[in-house]
Protein backbone atom coordinates (compact mmCIF):
# COMPACT_ATOMS: atom_id res chain seq x y z
CA UNK A 1 0.00 0.00 0.00
CA UNK A 2 3.20 2.39 1.15
CA UNK A 3 4.71 1.55 -2.35
CA UNK A 4 1.78 2.29 -4.31
CA UNK A 5 1.54 5.68 -2.11
CA UNK A 6 5.33 6.19 -3.58
CA UNK A 7 4.29 5.57 -6.96
CA UNK A 8 0.89 7.71 -7.29
CA UNK A 9 3.38 10.48 -5.83
CA UNK A 10 5.53 10.44 -8.50
CA UNK A 11 2.79 10.50 -11.21
CA UNK A 12 0.85 13.32 -9.69
CA UNK A 13 4.36 15.01 -9.70
CA UNK A 14 4.62 14.44 -13.36
CA UNK A 15 0.98 15.90 -13.48
CA UNK A 16 2.60 18.90 -11.74
CA UNK A 17 5.01 19.60 -14.36
CA UNK A 18 2.51 19.27 -16.87
CA UNK A 19 0.56 21.72 -15.01
CA UNK A 20 3.47 23.79 -15.09
CA UNK A 21 3.74 24.07 -18.61
CA UNK A 22 -0.15 24.47 -18.66
CA UNK A 23 0.60 27.80 -16.75
CA UNK A 24 3.87 28.76 -19.16
CA UNK A 25 1.39 28.47 -22.12
CA UNK A 26 -1.38 30.50 -20.24
CA UNK A 27 -3.99 27.99 -19.78
CA UNK A 28 -5.69 30.11 -16.98
CA UNK A 29 -6.76 29.24 -13.83
CA UNK A 30 -7.37 25.59 -14.69
CA UNK A 31 -3.54 25.03 -15.05
CA UNK A 32 -2.66 26.91 -11.36
CA UNK A 33 -5.61 24.73 -9.60
CA UNK A 34 -4.46 21.30 -11.33
CA UNK A 35 -0.31 22.68 -10.19
CA UNK A 36 -1.91 22.86 -6.65
CA UNK A 37 -3.31 20.12 -6.39
CA UNK A 38 -1.13 17.70 -8.26
CA UNK A 39 2.03 18.90 -5.90
CA UNK A 40 -0.08 19.03 -3.07
CA UNK A 41 -1.69 15.38 -3.42
CA UNK A 42 1.81 14.48 -3.83
CA UNK A 43 3.25 15.55 -1.09
CA UNK A 44 0.28 14.20 1.30
CA UNK A 45 0.73 10.71 -0.44
CA UNK A 46 4.52 11.03 -0.25
CA UNK A 47 4.51 11.96 3.92
CA UNK A 48 2.07 8.97 3.89
CA UNK A 49 3.84 6.24 2.20
CA UNK A 50 7.00 7.29 4.48
CA UNK A 51 5.08 6.83 7.69
CA UNK A 52 5.88 2.64 6.89
CA UNK A 53 9.00 2.85 3.91
CA UNK A 54 11.91 4.05 5.12
CA UNK A 55 12.59 7.81 4.38
CA UNK A 56 15.55 7.98 1.72
CA UNK A 57 14.24 5.37 -0.26
CA UNK A 58 10.69 6.59 -0.33
CA UNK A 59 12.40 10.32 -1.08
CA UNK A 60 14.58 8.26 -3.81
CA UNK A 61 11.99 6.48 -5.76
CA UNK A 62 9.54 9.46 -5.80
CA UNK A 63 12.83 11.71 -6.91
CA UNK A 64 13.38 9.20 -9.75
CA UNK A 65 9.51 8.73 -11.10
CA UNK A 66 9.21 12.64 -11.05
CA UNK A 67 12.47 13.18 -12.69
CA UNK A 68 12.28 10.33 -15.56
CA UNK A 69 8.31 10.92 -16.07
CA UNK A 70 9.13 14.70 -16.42
CA UNK A 71 11.53 14.25 -19.16
CA UNK A 72 10.12 11.95 -21.04
CA UNK A 73 6.74 14.02 -20.99
CA UNK A 74 8.65 16.93 -22.10
CA UNK A 75 10.28 14.91 -25.19
CA UNK A 76 6.94 13.68 -26.39
CA UNK A 77 4.01 15.79 -25.14
CA UNK A 78 5.74 18.73 -25.67
CA UNK A 79 8.51 17.93 -28.53
CA UNK A 80 11.26 19.01 -26.07
CA UNK A 81 14.83 17.97 -27.60
CA UNK A 82 15.94 13.94 -27.68
CA UNK A 83 19.62 14.58 -27.97
CA UNK A 84 21.55 12.09 -26.54
CA UNK A 85 23.49 14.26 -24.73
CA UNK A 86 20.73 15.95 -22.68
CA UNK A 87 19.39 12.67 -21.63
CA UNK A 88 23.24 11.49 -20.31
CA UNK A 89 23.36 15.10 -18.28
CA UNK A 90 19.90 14.36 -17.02
CA UNK A 91 20.46 10.59 -16.09
CA UNK A 92 23.75 11.94 -14.27
CA UNK A 93 21.48 14.39 -12.02
CA UNK A 94 19.00 11.96 -11.70
CA UNK A 95 22.02 8.83 -10.45
CA UNK A 96 23.19 11.05 -8.35
CA UNK A 97 20.27 12.72 -6.85
CA UNK A 98 18.74 8.61 -6.43
CA UNK A 99 21.93 7.69 -4.69
CA UNK A 100 21.87 10.82 -2.15
CA UNK A 101 18.66 9.79 -1.03
CA UNK A 102 18.99 6.38 -0.84
CA UNK A 103 22.21 6.75 1.29
CA UNK A 104 21.16 10.03 3.66
CA UNK B 1 24.90 32.91 -16.96
CA UNK B 2 21.49 34.21 -18.81
CA UNK B 3 18.44 35.12 -16.50
CA UNK B 4 16.53 32.07 -17.01
CA UNK B 5 19.18 29.83 -15.72
CA UNK B 6 19.60 31.88 -13.06
CA UNK B 7 16.10 31.38 -12.18
CA UNK B 8 16.17 27.76 -12.05
CA UNK B 9 19.55 28.39 -9.96
CA UNK B 10 17.82 30.09 -7.45
CA UNK B 11 14.35 27.96 -7.28
CA UNK B 12 16.78 25.31 -6.18
CA UNK B 13 18.24 27.39 -3.63
CA UNK B 14 14.88 28.66 -2.36
CA UNK B 15 13.94 24.55 -2.27
CA UNK B 16 16.52 23.86 0.05
CA UNK B 17 15.13 26.54 2.58
CA UNK B 18 11.71 24.89 1.54
CA UNK B 19 12.79 21.10 2.32
CA UNK B 20 14.46 22.12 5.29
CA UNK B 21 12.28 24.02 6.71
CA UNK B 22 9.26 21.01 6.21
CA UNK B 23 12.19 18.86 8.48
CA UNK B 24 13.03 21.46 11.07
CA UNK B 25 9.96 23.64 11.72
CA UNK B 26 8.76 24.03 14.90
CA UNK B 27 6.94 27.69 15.13
CA UNK B 28 4.46 28.92 13.31
CA UNK B 29 6.38 31.76 11.70
CA UNK B 30 8.43 29.07 10.55
CA UNK B 31 6.24 27.27 9.26
CA UNK B 32 4.91 30.35 7.06
CA UNK B 33 8.40 30.94 5.96
CA UNK B 34 8.19 27.20 4.78
CA UNK B 35 5.08 28.06 2.70
CA UNK B 36 6.36 31.20 1.62
CA UNK B 37 9.52 30.06 0.10
CA UNK B 38 7.46 26.92 -1.44
CA UNK B 39 5.47 29.79 -3.49
CA UNK B 40 8.64 31.52 -4.51
CA UNK B 41 10.38 28.33 -5.83
CA UNK B 42 7.26 27.38 -7.89
CA UNK B 43 6.87 31.00 -9.19
CA UNK B 44 10.89 30.72 -10.08
CA UNK B 45 10.44 27.54 -12.29
CA UNK B 46 7.25 28.24 -14.03
CA UNK B 47 9.33 31.82 -15.15
CA UNK B 48 12.43 29.73 -16.51
CA UNK B 49 10.32 26.99 -17.92
CA UNK B 50 8.97 29.95 -19.81
CA UNK B 51 11.72 29.77 -21.78
CA UNK B 52 13.94 26.25 -20.87
CA UNK B 53 12.55 22.92 -21.48
CA UNK B 54 10.03 22.01 -18.65
CA UNK B 55 11.69 18.46 -18.17
CA UNK B 56 15.37 20.05 -18.42
CA UNK B 57 14.03 22.98 -15.68
CA UNK B 58 12.38 20.07 -13.54
CA UNK B 59 15.60 17.58 -13.22
CA UNK B 60 17.59 20.87 -12.50
CA UNK B 61 15.34 21.99 -9.66
CA UNK B 62 15.08 18.94 -7.76
CA UNK B 63 18.89 17.72 -8.36
CA UNK B 64 20.06 21.56 -7.70
CA UNK B 65 17.59 21.07 -4.27
CA UNK B 66 18.91 17.56 -3.07
CA UNK B 67 22.23 18.28 -3.46
CA UNK B 68 21.76 21.52 -1.63
CA UNK B 69 20.00 19.93 0.99
CA UNK B 70 22.51 17.30 1.60
CA UNK B 71 25.02 20.27 1.87
CA UNK B 72 22.85 21.59 4.67
CA UNK B 73 22.65 19.13 6.23
CA UNK B 74 26.06 18.40 6.52
CA UNK B 75 27.21 21.70 7.30
CA UNK B 76 24.44 23.27 9.17
CA UNK B 77 23.04 20.63 11.25
CA UNK B 78 26.00 18.10 12.05
CA UNK B 79 25.53 14.83 9.39
CA UNK B 80 28.81 13.32 9.16
CA UNK B 81 31.15 14.29 6.30
CA UNK B 82 31.30 11.52 3.20
CA UNK B 83 33.30 11.35 0.17
CA UNK B 84 30.68 9.29 -1.22
CA UNK B 85 27.75 11.75 -1.37
CA UNK B 86 30.78 14.82 -2.17
CA UNK B 87 31.07 12.81 -5.22
CA UNK B 88 27.29 12.31 -6.04
CA UNK B 89 27.03 15.75 -5.74
CA UNK B 90 29.73 16.80 -8.07
CA UNK B 91 28.76 14.00 -10.48
CA UNK B 92 25.31 16.01 -9.96
CA UNK B 93 26.58 19.03 -10.60
CA UNK B 94 28.58 18.29 -13.64
CA UNK B 95 25.53 17.18 -14.76
CA UNK B 96 23.76 20.68 -14.88
CA UNK B 97 26.40 22.10 -16.21
CA UNK B 98 26.51 19.99 -19.02
CA UNK B 99 22.67 20.73 -19.35
CA UNK B 100 23.44 24.57 -18.91
CA UNK B 101 25.94 24.12 -22.24
CA UNK B 102 23.73 22.47 -24.35
CA UNK B 103 20.87 23.78 -24.06
CA UNK B 104 22.44 27.17 -24.86
CA UNK B 105 23.43 25.60 -28.01
CA UNK B 106 20.20 24.08 -28.56
CA UNK B 107 18.78 27.36 -28.68
CA UNK B 108 21.41 29.24 -30.62
CA UNK B 109 20.58 26.11 -33.27
CA UNK B 110 17.22 26.83 -33.66
CA UNK B 111 17.46 29.91 -33.64
CA UNK B 112 20.39 30.01 -36.55
CA UNK B 113 17.67 27.44 -38.53
CA UNK B 114 15.02 30.07 -38.33
CA UNK B 115 16.92 32.25 -39.27
CA UNK B 116 18.70 30.49 -42.78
Amino acid sequence: MAWAAVVLAGICEVIGVIAIKGVTQKKGWTAYAMLFASFAGSFALLSYAMNTLAMGTAYAVWTGIGTVGSTLTGMFLFGEPKEWRRLLFISMILGSAVGLKLIS
Amino acid sequence: MNRHWLLVVLSGAVEVLWVTGLKHSTHIWEWLLTALAIAISFYLIINASKHLPVGTVYAVFTGLGTAGTVLTEMIVFGEPFSWLKTLLILVLLAGVIGLKLITGQEAADTKKGADA
